[in-house]
């Protein structure tokens, strides 16, 4: 089987993708909760810290070109502390993925589907994320190269149209930093903690045509997510006040929801909407492609692909009972249960991982001068 | 060897394959008597064999064509110049070397090959060769008499261009490779030909332009094309399937054409034609979606004009395939989407129909595909009366009748015409293949489910390929550079590179810069 190469712009494409779909639909919810109007500060901090996790993971990664997290895990931990770590690394994105996933079918119920079972909404999504992930990682990187500028146009006028009407609430922003700066970075840990999403760069990188700005193309990603997100804040948290931002469940689409451009063209959340499921699509394909890549290298498989069914049928399952309910899911991304669980994720594997490496370093540096 | 020669002359009483192997395998010997004999008799005493016995000199000898498919006299040309020139030029056809002399010093004809067995020979008569044989040489050999029996070149009837060239591809490969050579008369057009299909021994022509269209892809499609083991092939299609990557897509996976001029641009791209003898269809490899939008006017109108009808016909491309499972799903599920008064329109309609709505648009889309397929085999006298029956009296008695609400009816109209937008059948009848399936989902999940099949369809369209190519390409991949002309057209002077992925070979099409200039002001010139 000829190995399968993606172009950098591609995954970059598919990182931006990640990161911005998630901040359209979950994040203002988040940061609102504790800082309120200064929210869109909040989108602002959180690239910092989001920023330096990247850095931290995926800098290591650049040591090791062509070689997955799976595969450079064990060369530096051995082979059965390696696997473990690499588990680690695989379930954080995955159970990601089932988190994503539930969160865009209990909004689908509640806004346009209230009759449908649940499981036939997720299921739905993991099938035609499956069938992608089965086609290969050359074939998400085409669908994310189609549908990026699709998504793109969507978000993008979902946040134009509202612009005229802007002038008026923008009183919902005041005061500026009313109650310091610890409500705002509060605001700011869950998204930058969501920065575990772009561990899939870790099994992905190998794959780019130069490996070796697959982290330049990722940090260009997050940069680009965040260009997108501090608008999505303020609009948001401008138009429905902080009061409502904090209650409503998917405040994105609340927002675009309570425009109206005329009598007759009032309602375009279907837009926003839409483009949240073609940015899942994406999203869960890139996850499930690398979850099994990673799983098929821990078990030693030489090909992934018959991992993707048995994947998919777990994680239809998985997705459904993730959570009971949309409150439970915003109570996960609570900045004190999500914080610690998220950073348990990334730095005890990766601290594991960057001891070895630099113990390793030292030792041979060591033994080099002798 | 002994039982195969017994079963030639005997015939009839062994199967076509063993026949065929004989006939290879039978050489031409040197008694003239004996070849005639065994000839006429492998081909069963058929009538439009002729046959012209003379005698050159001492030196008796035959002609063999078939009637119909040569030039009328061409058959006497050859028996003057052996019997009269060669007593006047004082040239003997020695015996033993009468058919090296024949051709060195007598024969006129354009192209004469010589061939030394039956099945050769009687490969070459069918394409309107003159067989001749002289007693005490072995072989034969074959004059072109070939006269020029095909349809004329007239204006394909399927790719209608209102300001494009009128040629259109013929039945003749001859004819047709003629048409690109001459709008190509360069010699690094190279035709390379080779026969397939066991019994219909068709000649197939594979075209590119050396230096141009990438060896490997070259290589790629000439072993395919060898690879074909066939007995027969009567047009394009059937070495269409044995192109394709993946059997089970409805999408044209090959583009096929009868226009020279889109062959022509094709090959200018760094593309490969295929084109076989006895079909008037050029086959381009490799092919995108894209390419299936572009029609011949594009190019020739002014550029705004034919960049909007590009979009145009992109934008009518998808309402083809997403419209009824849009409605469907928008009027079950989602009737807050729709401004209260239409929707109260629709539904009002919808009083007393007593069908559910997906029912109404699957029917009323089977019954529209119905149609089209009974006019589209009806002579055009007869196809107008379908029309009316089935647009006028079936539409018109079925929403009097209250069994379709009049929304369907617009949606499944609106729909069908823009369908017919694009200008490849293949393509179109793809997309309505589809649409059923998104009519149903759309029936079932509303709005999600369209989203759902939208996305299978791209995953779908995203892993093919077309003998290596991904088939969305300028699109997915995204080619920046290659944009132009896709969705959208620009310039002559604009379209610098070739396609990336086929002509990466030699990118650079035109120097840049070719934008005209303003003319000077002939008054400013003046002063």
């Amino acid at each position: 089987m000829p190995r399968e190469k993606i172009a950098n712009r591609q995954l970059y494409f598919m990182l931006f993708l990640i990161r911005c779909n998630v901040a359209v639909a979950l994040l203002p919810v988040l940061t609102t909760a504790d800082a309120l109007q200064d929210a869109w500060i909040s989108a602002i901090v959180q690239f910092f810290p989001a920023l330096l996790l990247l850095l931290f993971f995926g800098s290591l990664g650049q040591r090791f070109v062509g070689l997955t997290v799976a595969q450079y895990s064990e060369k530096l931990l051995g082979r059965w502390a390696g696997k473990g770590v690499a588990l680690v690394i695989a379930w954080a994105f995955l159970h990601m993925a089932a988190v994503e996933v539930r969160a865009y079918a209990d909004m689908l119920i509640t806004a346009f589907l209230p009759d449908t079972p649940l499981v036939f909404l997720i299921g739905a999504m993991v099938i035609a994320s499956a069938t992608a992930a089965h086609a290969g990682i050359e074939v998400i990187a085409r669908a994310a190269d189609l549908l990026f500028p699709v998504y793109l146009l969507m978000i993008i006028s979902s946040l134009l149209i509202p612009l005229p009407q802007l002038q008026g609430f923008l009183v919902n922003l005041e005061p500026v930093l009313a109650r310091g700066a610890g409500p705002v970075l509060r605001g700011a840990a869950t998204p930058a903690l969501f920065t575990v999403q772009y561990l899939v760069l870790t099994v992905l990188a190998p794959t780019v045509n130069e490996p070796k700005r697959a982290l330049r193309t990722a940090i260009w990603a997050l940069v680009g997510a965040t260009v997108i997100l501090i608008p999505v804040a303020v609009i948001t948290v401008a138009i429905l006040g902080p009061q409502l931002g904090t209650r409503a469940a998917f405040p994105f689409f609340s927002m675009v929801r309570v425009i109206a451009i005329s009598e007759f063209f009032e309602r375009i959340e279907a837009l926003a909407v839409f483009a949240w499921g073609l940015g899942l699509f994406i999203e869960l394909a890139v996850y499930l492609y690398c979850g099994g890549r990673a799983l098929s290298q821990i078990l030693g498989m030489p090909d992934y692909r018959p991992l993707i069914l048995p994947m998919a049928v777990i994680w239809t399952a998985f997705g459904s009972h993730v959570t009971r309910n949309m409150f439970q899911l915003m109570d996960f991304f609570k900045p004190h249960f999500f914080v610690p669980y998220a950073l348990a994720l990334v730095v005890v594997p990766f601290g594991l991982l960057w001891m070895a490496y630099l113990l390793r370093r030292l030792l041979r540096g060591r033994s080099g001068a002798s | 060897m002994g039982k195969n020669r017994r079963t030639l002359t005997r015939g009839a009483d062994e199967d076509i394959s063993v026949l065929q192997a004989a006939a290879a395998r039978e050489k031409l010997g040197k008694n003239l008597d004996a070849n005639l004999k065994k000839i006429q008799e492998a081909a069963g005493f058929s009538y439009d064999i002729s046959l012209r016995r003379f005698t050159a000199g001492d030196l008796p000898g035959a002609l063999l064509f078939l009637d119909g498919l040569t030039e009328r006299r061409s058959a006497e040309e050859i028996v003057r110049s052996l019997i009269v020139d060669s007593k006047r030029l004082k040239i003997p056809l020695e015996r033993g070397r009468g058919l090296e002399i024949a051709r060195e010093k007598l024969l006129t004809s354009d192209e004469i090959i010589s061939v030394d067995n039956l099945a050769d020979l009687f490969a070459s008569i069918s394409r309107g060769g003159t067989a001749l044989l002289l007693d005490g040489s072995p072989g034969a050999l074959i004059c072109d008499t070939r006269s020029p029996k095909v349809r004329e070149v007239s204006e394909p009837n399927n790719e209608i261009a209102i300001r494009g060239p009128r040629d259109g591809f013929v039945e003749n490969l001859q004819v047709n490779t003629s048409l690109i050579r001459l709008r190509l008369p360069i010699p690094q057009l190279w035709i390379e030909t080779m026969t397939l299909g066991r019994l219909s021994r068709t000649e197939v022509a594979l075209l590119y332009i050396k230096g141009l269209a990438r060896d490997k892809l070259v290589r790629e499609v000439r072993s395919r094309l060898q690879q074909i083991d066939v007995d027969s092939i009567l047009g394009t299609g059937y070495i269409e399937d044995f192109i394709k990557d993946n059997p089970y897509t409805p999408f044209p996976i090959t583009f096929r054409t009868e226009r020279p001029d889109k062959v022509t641009g094709a090959l200018l791209e760094g593309r490969l034609a295929i084109m076989t003898g006895g079909s008037p269809f050029a086959l381009i490899v490799p092919t995108e979606l894209p390419m299936f939008l572009q029609a011949p006017d594009d190019y020739f109108e002014p550029l705004p004009v034919g960049a909007f009808i590009r979009v145009l016909r992109f934008a009518a491309m998808i309402i083809s395939l997403i419209l009824p499972g849009v409605y469907v799903g928008v009027v079950n599920f989602h009737p807050e989407l729709l401004p209260t008064t239409l929707f109260l329109r629709i539904i009002s309609y919808r009083e007393g129909v007593p069908f559910p709505l997906v029912f109404e648009m699957l029917l009323l889309e089977l019954i529209f595909e119905l149609l089209r397929e009974a006019g589209l085999r009806l002579p055009p006298a007869i196809g107008s009366a379908i029309s009316i029956v089935g647009a006028l009296i079936l539409g018109d008695a079925a929403i009097r009748a209250g069994l379709v609400s009049p929304g369907v009816v617009i949606i499944v109209a609106l729909t069908a015409i823009a369908g017919f937008t694009t200008p490849s059948f293949s393509l179109g009848i793809a997309f309505r293949l589809l649409r059923f399936t998104y009519t149903i989902l759309g029936a079932i999940f509303g709005l999600f489910g369209v989203q759902f099949a939208l996305l299978l369809t791209i995953i779908h369209l995203c892993s093919l390929r077309t003998v290596g190519m991904p088939y969305l390409s300028p699109l997915a991949p995204l080619i920046l550079s290659d944009l132009k002309d896709s969705i959208i057209t620009v310039w002559w002077w604009g379209m610098r590179t070739r396609p990336k992925l086929v002509g990466g070979r030699e990118p650079l099409r035109q120097p840049s810069g070719q934008k005209p200039a303003a003319g000077q002001d002939p008054e400013e010139e003046r002063s």
